[in-house]
């Protein structure tokens, strides 16, 4: 019956960036949600839940506003949420975000096993899972895209360079999942009235030892616009052949 | 302190991170150490610029290339390099990451360029983030200052003919509590999209799974490969992951790629920001992709494939 501990980020929606003036970034128009990959990392805590008759729990580190994400996150299965919030908390480097969350879980919170996606889909620096597995001395699967549990002991595949690898370890252990291990259900609305009622645990900057300085500074955020030429071509055969010659005298084919 | 550590996973990205290495380690007035598990490979690390080898003993068949990195982060912290760069593949990633964790150390993950500030003793770092619709430069000024780097973001390193240097061994890991049972190459059967000159992309323009014999025949027209979109992948189960091309999946650098009914998220646009020539065929003309596309068709990909492979057939 494992206790299965899953880590999510609430973040902006990249698909609401705007370039500034001078191409500074503007997110003033963005609306936040669940980062991509962790609702990948929720689904695999409750599915492994539902298989295993354990529990499936959240944790997060964010804002005191961000209670809107809580809400998103426990609507997709998990029984209770830890929301470690302070306004201080803006712009934490992934080495401070993990320190929070293993202080937190040092409380202790209980765990077997703890599901991370593989990288939040704003920073994408894929460093907060494996940084917490360290914090806490467990053992560190990545990569995972699908899980086998028999009682304290789990089979992982995970993605490799070369491939895949199937790895063994004994409970505890972190896990970073990748987008294709599961395919994340969609809340109805019974799932979002059910979550109002679901515990929610805090822990603000008071309960905690207090955060590392930052290891980095940001110097330059800027919009990066992917734009080229977008020269149109008419769609009948005539248009085509044009596009094929261009095509021909550019290089790219032969 | 020690000047500047990189890890070589292999020669290929090994020799771009000598490149970059080197220039630091000029910068810092130091010398550069390579960390590499390949004993074979030690020799040819100094002939393309280390000063010095690192090597780690082989390990057994067991144990995965991670139960490395607590003797990697234990001989850090004794010598502090300044610098400490991988590369970012999964286990780059990774390795960084949890060295990182152990050393408390500053972390620019996936850097596309990498800078040496004089007047703050800081490392300046380049990446992309929010799916690659930004780019963000951040600086760290404590050593060990950490960075994974993007491969081809430099140049492979040159062989030198007289260098020499010194290899010295480190110590064999204690058993990792995680056992290798399997490892498993990936299939052949398709090609690598990574390396093709030529990529035709499924996007979700696709009805129906039989229609992608359409992209196929345009790549095999082509010489090329054909990939897809993620929820071609994912959602549809049409296509294996491996030629999924996106942020968290491939990049791929063609000299063309073609994009069939591909729509032109921000993830995917990351992974397809190398190559040479960008084609889109949409019906969508809205779609994100024509912006960041050198030519475009807005049409139905139905009617446009085999006008393409017509004129191609000329």
């Amino acid at each position: 019956m494992p206790d299965i501990l899953c880590c999510y980020k609430w973040v902006a929606d990249e698909a609401y960036i705007r370039s500034g003036s001078g191409g500074d970034l503007d997110l003033s128009m963005a609306d936040y949600k669940i980062s991509d990959y962790d609702k990948n990392a929720i689904e695999e805590a409750v599915l492994l839940a539902e298989q295993h008759g354990g529990t499936a729990a959240v944790i997060t580190v964010g804002l005191p506003d961000d209670t809107k994400g809580i809400k998103d996150a426990l609507s997709r299965g998990p029984e209770k949420a830890y929301f470690i919030n302070d306004p201080a908390f803006v712009d934490l480097e992934p080495a401070q975000t993990a320190s929070l969350l293993a202080a937190a879980i040092a409380s202790p919170i209980p765990y077997d096993i703890i599901i991370c996606g593989e990288g939040s889909s704003d920073l994408y620096a894929q460093q907060v899972g494996p940084r917490l597995a360290e914090k806490l001395g467990i053992p560190c699967l990545c990569y995972v895209q699908k899980v086998e549990l028999n009682g304290s002991e789990l089979i992982a595949h995970r993605k490799s360079d070369e491939g895949l690898e199937v790895v063994k370890v004994s409970l505890p252990v972190l896990l970073t999942v990748v987008p294709d291990i599961n395919n994340p259900r969609l809340p109805g609305l019974r799932d979002t009235l059910a979550a109002g009622k679901k515990p929610v645990v805090e822990f603000t900057a008071e309960d905690l030892p207090s955060i590392d300085t930052a290891a980095l500074a940001t110097t330059a955020t800027k919009a990066a616009t992917i734009k080229r030429n977008s020269r149109l071509f008419d769609a009948d055969a005539a248009g085509i052949e044009e596009l094929v010659q261009e095509l021909k005298n550019s290089g790219a084919i032969a | 302190m020690t000047g500047v550590w990189i890890l070589a996973e292999n020669l290929e990205t090994g020799r771009e991170l000598i490149t970059i290495g080197r220039t630091l380690a000029d910068n810092i007035k130091s010398d550069l150490t390579v960390i590499t598990w390949q004993s074979e490979l030690s020799q040819e690390y100094i002939a393309y610029g280390a000063d010095k080898v690192l090597l780690l003993p082989a390990l057994p068949q067991d144990q995965p290339l991670q139960s490395y990195i607590p003797v990697i982060a234990e001989q850090a912290r004794q010598d502090m390099p300044e610098i400490f760069l991988l590369t970012s593949s999964l286990l780059g990633k990774e390795m960084a990451a949890r060295i990182a964790g152990q050393l408390n150390a500053g972390l620019g993950s996936e850097c596309t360029a990498l800078r040496w500030i004089e007047s703050e003793a800081a490392l300046e770092m380049d990446r992309l983030f929010y799916g690659g619709a930004a780019v963000q430069s951040i600086r760290c000024s404590h050593a060990p200052r950490m960075a994974t780097v993007a491969p081809r973001s430099y140049s492979p390193a040159s062989r030198q003919e007289d260098k020499r240097g010194t290899i010295d061994e480190l110590p064999a890991p204690q058993p990792s509590p995680v056992k290798l049972l399997e490892r498993n190459a990936r299939s052949q059967a398709a090609g690598d999209i990574s390396e093709a000159k030529v990529v035709v992309c499924i996007g979700r323009g696709f009805m129906k799974q039989d229609d992608l014999d359409l992209a196929r025949q345009l790549a095999e027209a082509l010489g090329g490969e054909i990939a897809c979109t993620r929820p071609i992948s994912q959602d549809m189960g049409w296509l294996p992951e491996d030629l999924c091309i996106g942020l968290s999946a491939k990049k791929v650098k063609p000299d063309l790629y073609i994009g069939l009914g591909v729509s032109g998220q921000i993830q995917h646009l990351t992974g397809i920001r190398d190559a040479r020539i960008i084609v889109a065929v949409n019906q969508d003309a809205s779609a994100p992709i024509f912006a960041a596309a050198d030519y475009g068709i807005v049409g139905d990909l139905y009617e446009v494939v085999p006008r393409l492979m017509q004129a191609l057939s000329k």
